[in-house]
């Protein structure tokens, strides 16, 4: 009988491995463009967003990465992003975005400055906050518009120890960052 | 048995749907289990709020709204409470109070108040939900209907994330929110206020909810809905005061004490995006004070970030008038730089960048600044 369950519990380890191993790689996202490597020892929870991965836990550090619509509605600003803003605009929204949902608290903003993000000009943004349950968070987040969306990739960890542990990985992540704009390209990169 | 099994049927449909027990009012607060449990997820509350850097610091204020809350409470019926009134750093239109005798009230719906007697008929709306125990009330009626009357303390602990002191903040059933607009309404008479006022308070809300689309909070809750409460307020004084009605407004008091908070609420709306809040908030604001350099580069500033067509030139006059009047300010310098880089006036740019920095060397858009600073001299325009 232990035999029997030390094998199943065997088994969904190996099971569990499996689908972590495959969930690893992230490039050509299929209905996006962009492409990004992601290092060893980040997996994608399954349960939440497509494009968010994590290495301890999402609780303790995760980077997401996003191509939204330029006119898609924001949920705590009526402000929308448009073609013609500059980084610091584009910027100034995102801050606004932030800091209007009720979640977060003691919202501080430490650095706002313009960067560029695959050859593309845009901000980075370095935040902390607190949840409602006290715990301390610490968000770098990059942003640039191209063409009719916003890009971003942010990396958001606990304040204490995580965020500088695993900062290296998320520059790592951001500096493989492309935009594909040839989506025929990508359909092929998809079928192989 | 069958009959045994109808009965208690019958009798479980009966119990449930009697009326909640009614919580006699009386002097002894906290005189029980549920009751304790109440004030101490309260603290816990306060504590979370306390902490989160959502209240508004102000001493001067928070006096001011103290001690309309000592008149008012003056005549309530459970002396025993110690009211306290905290701001909280939020431009909706809100206002909640926990059984332990904390208000807090949003900077929005201060902001849109026109005088000290609709502050008291808010005030004593809420004094009313702690006096009147209607935590408990809300608590208990969750217990009947749910038959948990043999609930223990730590389940107890599971509903008060439902009911309890989060109805404080969610709002009340239809009966507990008439009966605090009802004795509200005796209370700032009572205090000698303008009871007229809560009706211009309801009716300037309502415009603003149709105005913004904005779904009723719960202050002005569906449960009444607003129409619903303006009419019972109409009655109430046309039974009781029969036309009779006097009462001080303290308009000027008012304004010149909650006027301090105008400016920051409306970079609250700002932030929303609510351009047309913001700015019938400033514009409020500069009828009282003329010569606030802030509030003309605040206008600016609602003007370049919404964007219409002649908002350029109304950004424009407005930073430019903030400049004159405190021309060591920075922000409008840095927003005039801004909009000439935009619109190609690079050598313009330039001037108002070099004099935003030389004012705020430390700005957190300096690496921007810097930046557009840079460009400004490569296109030969330096």
């Amino acid at each position: 009988m232990k035999k029997k369950l030390a094998l199943l519990i065997s088994l969904f380890l190996i099971a569990g491995c499996a689908s972590v191993a495959k969930e690893r790689s992230l490039k050509n996202l299929p209905d996006n463009e962009f492409s990004v490597e992601i290092p060893e020892g980040w997996w994608k929870p399954n349960h939440i967003n497509k494009y968010l991965i994590t290495k301890d836990g999402a609780f303790l550090q995760y980077v997401l990465i996003q191509q939204r619509p330029i006119d898609l509605p924001y949920r705590h600003t009526k402000k929308k992003l448009n073609k013609g803003m500059l980084p610091q605009e584009a910027a100034g929204i995102i801050i606004d975005e932030i800091a209007s949902d009720r979640r977060i608290l003691n919202f501080d903003v430490i650095e706002n400055a313009p960067a560029s993000i695959d050859g593309h000009e845009g901000f980075k943004i370095l935040f902390i906050y607190k949840d409602k349950k006290g715990s301390a968070f610490k968000t770098l987040y990059y942003g640039f518009i191209s063409g009719d969306s916003f890009f971003n990739l942010r990396y958001n960890a606990a304040m204490r120890h995580y965020f500088e542990k695993d900062i290296a990985d998320f520059e790592q992540i951001l500096s493989s960052f492309k935009v594909v704009k040839d989506t025929a390209a990508l359909t092929i990169a998809l079928d192989r | 048995m069958k009959y045994l099994a109808l009965i208690m049927v019958v009798g479980c449909l009966v119990a449930g749907c009697a009326t909640p027990r009614p919580i006699p009012v009386t002097r002894t607060l906290r005189a029980n289990e549920e009751e304790q449990m109440l004030w101490r997820r309260a603290q816990e509350e306060m504590d979370a709020l306390n902490g989160s850097g959502v209240l508004y610091q102000d001493a001067e204020i928070e006096n001011y709204l103290n001690r309309i809350a000592a008149k008012l409470h003056a005549n309530s019926i459970s002396p025993d409470i110690t009211f306290q009134i905290k701001v909280v750093k939020d431009p909706s239109l809100n206002a909640f109070a926990l059984p332990n005798g904390v208000i807090y009230i949003h900077t929005g719906i201060l902001t849109r108040m026109d005088n000290e007697a609709q502050l008291a008929a808010l005030l004593a709306h809420e004094i009313v939900h702690c006096t009147h125990r209607h935590s408990l009330r809300a608590l208990r009626s969750t217990e009947d209907r749910t038959q948990a009357k043999s609930a223990t303390v730590r389940e107890l602990g599971q509903l008060l994330g439902i009911t309890g002191s989060i109805a404080s903040i969610s709002g009340y059933t239809r009966d507990l929110e008439t009966e605090a607009d009802r004795v509200g309404l005796d209370l700032a008479v009572k205090a000698n206020y303008d009871p007229r006022e809560v009706l211009n308070l309801f009716e300037l809300l309502k415009q603003e909810f149709e105005l913004e689309g904005i779904e009723e909070p719960y202050f002005f809750g569906t449960h009444p809905n607003v129409r619903q409460r303006i009419e019972n307020v109409n009655n109430w004084l046309a039974e009781k005061y029969q036309g009779n009605i006097t009462g001080i407004k303290n308009t000027a008091a008012f304004q010149s004490r909650i006027s301090r908070l105008a400016l920051d609420n409306a970079r609250l709306d700002l932030r929303r995006g609510r351009f047309f809040v913001a700015q019938r908030t400033v514009e409020k604001f500069l009828t009282a004070n003329r010569d606030d350099a802030r509030a003309y580069y605040l206008l600016g500033e609602i003007f370049r970030q919404r964007g219409r067509q002649d908002d350029v030139a109304a950004a424009i006059k407005n930073y430019e008038r903030s400049i004159s009047l405190n021309p060591s300010f920075p922000e409008p310098h840095k927003a005039m730089g801004l909009m000439h880089y935009k619109d190609g006036q690079k050598r313009l740019a330039k001037r108002y960048f070099e004099s935003c920095l030389l004012l705020s060397p430390d700005t957190i858009d300096r690496a921007y600044i810097q930046g557009y600073l840079k460009l400004c001299v490569t296109n030969g325009e330096g």
